[in-house]
């Protein structure tokens, strides 16, 4: 500070202000002891007014804490929340006749068709995007002869479809993961509870259920179309699932591989997969593209990617994406996305325009303030310097006080609206934080630089 | 008492008093108000967007016979004529609808001798790609408009070994007709396996002229609002069945949820934070204005009428703010629905007088530091006392 060694323009000054001593005005100029004291006195003799700026900044700075949490966290849970759209991958076998599909129901004969081998799913989890495979369930269905036990014929004409309910599935490294239909069809809800694996239980859609006047507790007489196989099944649950299921029964995969006399096969397999959605690298052909376009495509969780990996360990498999489902969720996703970054920036917009302008403010009143220390001898970069260093006090004390705030909204608006508890982050420490600085200071800067053109005199006057 | 001449005249003082400061007010109650209809307007906006998004799922409702294995081709059918009575709007949006006539029948490429079985679906109406949707992996748009244009699913293409511009034999019982494939289409579930040709073909094939195995339509509106329509629908149509998907509907519903909780609470906390913002900068009028209210109680000024003059300015400010943040929000939200959704957002009327409403209540929870003005006592204030 060099203009703190020129004492005779001081003196000179001195008349105007006497009621000041000559060694505090001096320590203005050099960032001693009297500098900290004028620092910490701001905030100490008048706290009601430290308080309100504190509070805006801490405020502002809690938003933004929350808002970059929540939007940090979200796009992660918001793909979550879109698998409750069911599968987005079908697999069945690739040397299959046509399948004779209508709303559901395979009208083929059972002998028809080809078959995959159950034993070999557990190698889904083994692919290199395998984290990103949420569910997955395979299916076999069997026109199947029902009626209720205990009464007579006429037996009903119905589709028995096996599948897997909280079955744990067997990796080839030695671990095993659970999954099952509730996971790739959330939609499906039951009345009563789910058949369990192993037992001789079983589902009946509601609408059959209504037919043939069957409830819980009842025992279904189960047999395949050539009477070659019979089951009796203890009925657990009534299923409701707006489908073509509605009419059928939904029992375990072994039940359904007895009476299709096919062990340890299933036809059809939904796998839920949480993807990247497709933007128009995505949509090139793999074929035409190069070396190195290949290995980012293959290494990106595209739905096209995951496909090709399924296809790649499911030997004699075609692994199709289900279109509407894909398709849906990545024109919603995308969308929401950027919605959601668009309403962080309005919330970081607000939080800096609320520290900005309290900032401003608290400048703006400290006008006479600024003027005897100008009156004083004090030149603009000393005051600029005390009232910075007063801001990024505050800037730092308030936004470390947001961002607990912050961490508290993020945490309570999660869970309100997301179900889910965002983590609190440094990184969203340090971006706020610095934010708060960057505002405080430019919030003051306009004032400030009013406020080094004061004419003291008119100030000290009280004009 | 109706105000006099010299109080609006105090209020154009008090306001021009600090433009620094009028600035500063200003500016936060107008990004308060941007921000706040900016923020409102995209939220009816994105749910009316999102429901457009959602009709990527395809058909939402669909007209089944009311008795008997449902969605069956050898089972039940409903009479064509109930095709014609659905309505062809709902809210102002067209309903793509398409009618199908399921038939197993017996298919070869044109030239071969092996047939083979597969599903048809005879489909009449508009919007099959909404309705179904897919990608077409070859498609000729010439060959699409002819009276025996035909759209194969991709497993069938393969199993016949056909492309755009092949064309196909089908039978049934007897009965034999042939089509000329225009696309070849994917979609991930039974389309892919089946052949899409014209109604009148698959009736003639089936032998059940003027019946249908079922109707699928795709309604754009909330989920709240395809339920009331399919209770409306069900009323008018009693002979058939008439029900929603349940896979997409529960799906889309929580995803509303999400997201207008997401909006909401946005703008709640950019009112808050306007509000405090608003509020540091009272907090430094009632401190300046100390003088001016002494002297203003001295000459025998009530209480009541101080704070109305103070009250008065903040409702004008919030108005002032209001009128020109939300002005400037509603634009900005039409860009941004422009940047979000591809579509321009379609400014609401309504969204302009709540923002400005809640801007002036805003501004006057602001002025809640001015409370301390009266307590301002003359006395003190004319011996310079703090």
């Amino acid at each position: 500070m060099e203009c703190g060694s020129s004492p005779p323009a001081f003196t000179k000054r001195e008349l105007y202000a006497p009621s000041i001593s000559g060694s505090s005005v001096a320590a203005l100029h050099r960032p001693n002891k009297m500098f900290l004291r004028l620092v910490t006195d701001s905030f100490t003799r008048r706290p009601r007014r430290k308080i309100i700026s504190m509070a805006a900044l801490a405020m502002g700075m809690g938003v933004a804490t929350a808002a970059l949490s929540v939007s940090l966290d979200v796009g992660d849970r918001l793909a979550r929340e879109f698998r409750s759209l069911g599968a987005n991958l079908l697999v069945t076998p690739q040397a299959d006749s046509l399948p004779l599909e209508i709303g559901g129901v395979d009208y083929r004969p059972a002998n028809a068709g080809a078959y995959l081998p159950e034993a070999d799913l557990g190698k889904l989890k083994t692919i290199f995007w395998r984290f990103n495979i949420m569910a997955f369930s395979p299916i076999l269905e069997v026109p199947v002869q029902a009626s209720k036990a205990s009464l007579g014929p006429p037996p009903e004409k119905i589709t028995l479809v096996g599948t897997w309910n909280h079955h744990s599935v067997p990796i080839p490294d030695g671990t095993s993961y659970i999954t099952g239909i509730d996971q790739t069809n959330p939609w499906w809800t039951v009345a009563g509870k789910w058949f369990t694996e192993g037992s001789d239980e079983c589902v009946v859609g509601v609408s059959l259920a209504k037919k043939l006047g069957l409830a819980p507790g009842d025992t279904l007489d189960v047999s395949s179309q050539d009477s070659s196989a019979a089951r009796l099944l203890k009925i657990v649950g009534i299923l409701s699932t707006g489908g073509p299921e509605d009419n059928g029964v939904v029992s375990s995969l072994p039940v359904a591989q007895q009476l299709a006399g096919q062990p340890g096969m299933y036809r059809r397999l939904y796998v839920s997969a949480l993807t990247k959605p497709e933007d128009a690298f995505a949509r090139k052909d793999p074929k035409s593209m190069t070396p190195a376009e290949y290995d980012t495509w293959y290494c990106t969780p595209y739905i096209s990617s995951i496909a090709l990996q399924i296809s790649e360990e499911l030997k004699g498999t075609d692994v199709r994406v289900i279109r509407r489902v894909a398709e849906g969720e990545g024109n919603v996703l995308s969308r929401v996305r950027l919605l959601l970054w668009l309403v962080t920036g309005a919330a970081l917009l607000a939080a800096a325009l609320a520290v900005g302008a309290s900032a401003a403010a608290s400048v703006i009143e400290r006008r006479t303030e600024i003027g005897l220390m100008k009156a004083l001898g004090a030149n603009s970069a000393v005051v600029g310097v005390l009232l910075a260093a007063e801001q990024l006090l505050l800037a730092l004390v308030g936004g470390s006080i947001g961002f607990g705030v912050g961490i508290i909204l993020s945490r309570v608006l999660g869970q309100r609206i997301f179900g889910f508890a965002p983590e609190p982050r440094l990184f969203v420490l340090l971006i706020v934080l610095g934010l708060a600085a960057f505002i405080t200071l430019l919030g003051s800067a306009y004032p400030l630089r009013q406020a080094s053109r004061y004419d003291p005199a008119p100030i000290l006057r009280g004009e | 008492m109706a105000p006099s001449p010299m109080f609006w005249r105090i209020i154009r003082r008090l306001i021009t008093a600090n433009y620094g400061r009028l600035f500063v007010v200003l500016l936060a109650l107008g990004a308060g108000a941007a921000v706040t209809s900016a923020l409102l307007n995209l939220q009816i906006d994105a749910k009316k967007r999102l429901t457009t998004e959602f009709r990527a799922l395809g058909a939402n409702v669909i007209v089944a016979p009311r008795t008997g294995n449902t969605e069956s081709g050898d089972g039940a059918t409903i009479d064509e004529a109930l095709f014609a009575q659905l309505p062809a709007q709902y809210e102002g949006k067209p309903i793509p609808a398409v009618g199908f006539l399921y038939v197993i029948g017996q298919v070869a490429k044109v030239g071969q001798i092996h047939f083979e079985p597969a599903v048809l679906a005879g489909t009449e109406g508009h919007g099959l790609t909404q309705i179904r949707p897919g990608r077409r992996t070859d498609y000729r748009s010439d060959l699409e408009n002819a009276p025996d244009a035909c759209e194969v699913g991709v497993k069938a293409a393969a199993q016949f070994k056909v492309a755009a511009g092949d064309s196909l034999q089908l039978r049934n019982q007897g009965r034999e007709a042939s089509c000329r494939v225009f696309a070849v289409v994917t979609t991930g579930g039974a389309e892919d396996t089946q052949i899409f040709t014209n109604l009148q073909t698959a009736q003639q094939l089936a032998n059940l002229p003027g019946r249908l195995s079922l109707i699928q339509l795709s309604v754009n509106a909330t989920p709240d609002s395809v339920n009331s329509f399919i209770s409306s629908l069900a009323q008018q149509l009693p002979s058939a069945d008439v029900h929603g998907i349940k896979q997409f509907a529960e799906a889309e519903g929580r995803i509303y949820t999400r997201i207008s909780g997401l909006l909401s609470s946005t703008v709640l906390l950019v009112l808050f934070l306007t509000s405090l913002c608003v509020m540091a900068g009272m907090s430094n009028v009632a401190v300046e204005r100390k003088n001016d209210v002494g002297l203003m109680k001295a000459i025998g000024g009530s209480v009541r009428k101080v704070v109305r003059l103070f009250l008065a300015e903040a409702i004008l400010l919030g108005f002032a703010g209001g009128l020109i943040g939300s002005a400037l929000g509603i634009l900005v939200s039409i860009w941004l629905g422009k940047a979000v959704f591809g579509v321009a957002a379609q400014p609401r009327l309504i969204v302009y007088p709540i923002s400005v409403a809640l801007t002036v209540f805003v501004s006057i929870a602001a002025a809640f530091p001015l409370r301390r003005l009266a307590s301002v006592r003359p006395a003190s204030v004319f011996r310079g006392e703090e």
